[in-house]
């Protein structure tokens, strides 16, 4: 991209704190998304019936049982329990997050050094790149970070190889040299590859996703039919992400832990 | 757009602090509460089964009842029947035996009178013949002798008789 066109961009506001860099944007979209997930989870369970459930009880026991029978419907239901919620707490989590950026944004520009207390927040340099005006978002969905989305995806990716080691080890460490053992680096890059997509899927849905209702929101008032298209569209995109990242790392945990039976004979 | 790897660690974080606070607060209370409605249906289920199985016996258990009392009336119209039918015999019986001692009584009292009124009857007879005779022949034979004569045609004539 040029320097030009790239004035037209948001950029993040990241502060340096003890060494280390923090994205402030992303911390807030993180915070509030758990928060969300959270308050969702707590309110749609807060009333539970045995005998006369409520419409938002029904709707949270069938998505437990779309997951349940997504996930793992071999096994039983307290076995399975363990993944069932991992699954339910991702793809809400993903989803929530996935919508965040839609309805609003907080931006402001910035035409000089913002600081809070010692620390800066818009450095100078960032403002002079921009050509003395910086447009700065506080605001958008955590999954529109690649940091974010890389975070889900190692926990996706610690949990594949953990349980693929402690509940079916023997199997596990065999299948890396099937067919032949010269495959080994192949399945290798396989197991690298996993991660690697699910964080890059996700983040590039959704980044694409912001960036262009920001560039229809160049259209002043053009943009309000496109937008309203638009960020219908990214619901959807936003629930097929979210539920194609549960599913892929379902089936990756299954494939680790399930035991083949016909590959032993 | 730059990779800030302090989000990573911060989403990895508030991800585990989310999945351990949805399994405690929201998703494992909604598995007690499934697991519970399971178990409530296995138990209305078996407990429908059981009824339908105890209802099925009493109904057999009324059938039989009902065969029952119907072999029980029957038995004690037919037994009230038979009582009835022997009763009557029993009385005409009676009746009639009572009735035949009746006339036989009646039968010997008439000849016992018969007797006494024939025994009397022959009494007055010889009496009275005495008289009529002492009357008709009293002048001619003494009392002995006609006597005698007297009680001699009686026997012929009783005799006759």
């Amino acid at each position: 991209m040029e320097r030009g066109e790239k004035t037209n961009m948001h950029e993040f506001p990241i502060i340096e704190l003890g060494g280390l860099s923090f994205d402030l944007s992303s911390i807030i979209a993180i915070v509030v998304s758990t928060v969300i997930c959270m308050v969702l989870g707590v309110l749609a369970t807060r009333k539970l019936s045995v005998a006369n459930p409520s419409k938002m009880q029904n709707f949270m026991e069938w998505t437990l049982e779309f997951v349940h029978n997504t996930v793992a419907s071999t096994m039983p239901l307290d076995k399975a329990k363990k993944f069932i919620n991992l699954a339910a707490t991702l793809i809400m989590f993903i989803f929530v997050s996935n919508l965040l950026g839609l309805p609003f944004g907080v931006t402001f520009d910035a035409h000089h050094e913002v600081k809070w207390g010692n620390v800066v927040v818009v450095s100078q340099e960032l403002v002079d790149e921009k050509g003395g005006a910086a447009h700065i978002a506080f605001w958008k969905s955590p999954t529109a970070d690649i940091a974010v989305t890389s975070g889900l995806a190692i926990v996706s990716f610690f949990l594949i190889h953990f349980l693929g080691l402690k509940m079916n080890a023997k199997h596990y460490i065999k299948h890396y040299f099937k067919p032949f053992w010269i495959f080994f680096p192949l399945n290798i890059v396989e197991q690298v590859a996993r991660p690697v997509s699910l964080a890059l899927r996700l983040y590039a849905n959704i980044f694409a996703g912001e960036v262009l209702i920001s560039t229809i929101l160049m259209l002043k008032w053009f943009g309000i039919p496109l937008l309203a298209v638009w960020q219908g569209f990214s619901i959807f995109v936003g629930a097929i992400q979210a539920f194609l990242f549960t599913v892929l790392t379902m089936v990756y945990i299954s494939q680790a832990i399930v035991h083949e039976e016909h590959e032993e004979h | 757009m730059s990779f800030v790897p302090s989000s990573t660690i911060i989403a990895i974080i508030s991800f585990i602090l989310l999945y351990w606070f949805l399994s405690k607060y929201a998703f494992g209370p909604l598995f007690g509460i499934m697991e519970k409605r399971r178990e409530l249906v296995q138990e209305q289920i078996t407990t429908a089964e059981q009824n339908r199985k105890q209802s099925e016996q009493q109904l057999a258990e009324q059938k039989q009842a009902l065969q029952d009392a119907r072999k029980e009336a029957y038995e004690i119209i037919e037994q009230a029947r038979l009582t009835s039918t022997k009763q009557a015999d029993d009385i005409m019986d009676t009746a009639k035996s009572e009735a035949s001692r009746m006339k036989n009584e009646a039968v010997k009292d008439i000849e016992t009178e018969k007797n006494k009124a024939i025994a009397a009857l022959r009494g007055e007879v010889s009496g009275m013949s005495v008289k009529i005779a002492s009357k008709i022949i009293e002048k001619q034979i003494d009392e002995k002798s006609q006597e005698q004569l007297v009680d001699k045609y009686l026997k012929e004539v009783g005799g006759k008789s």
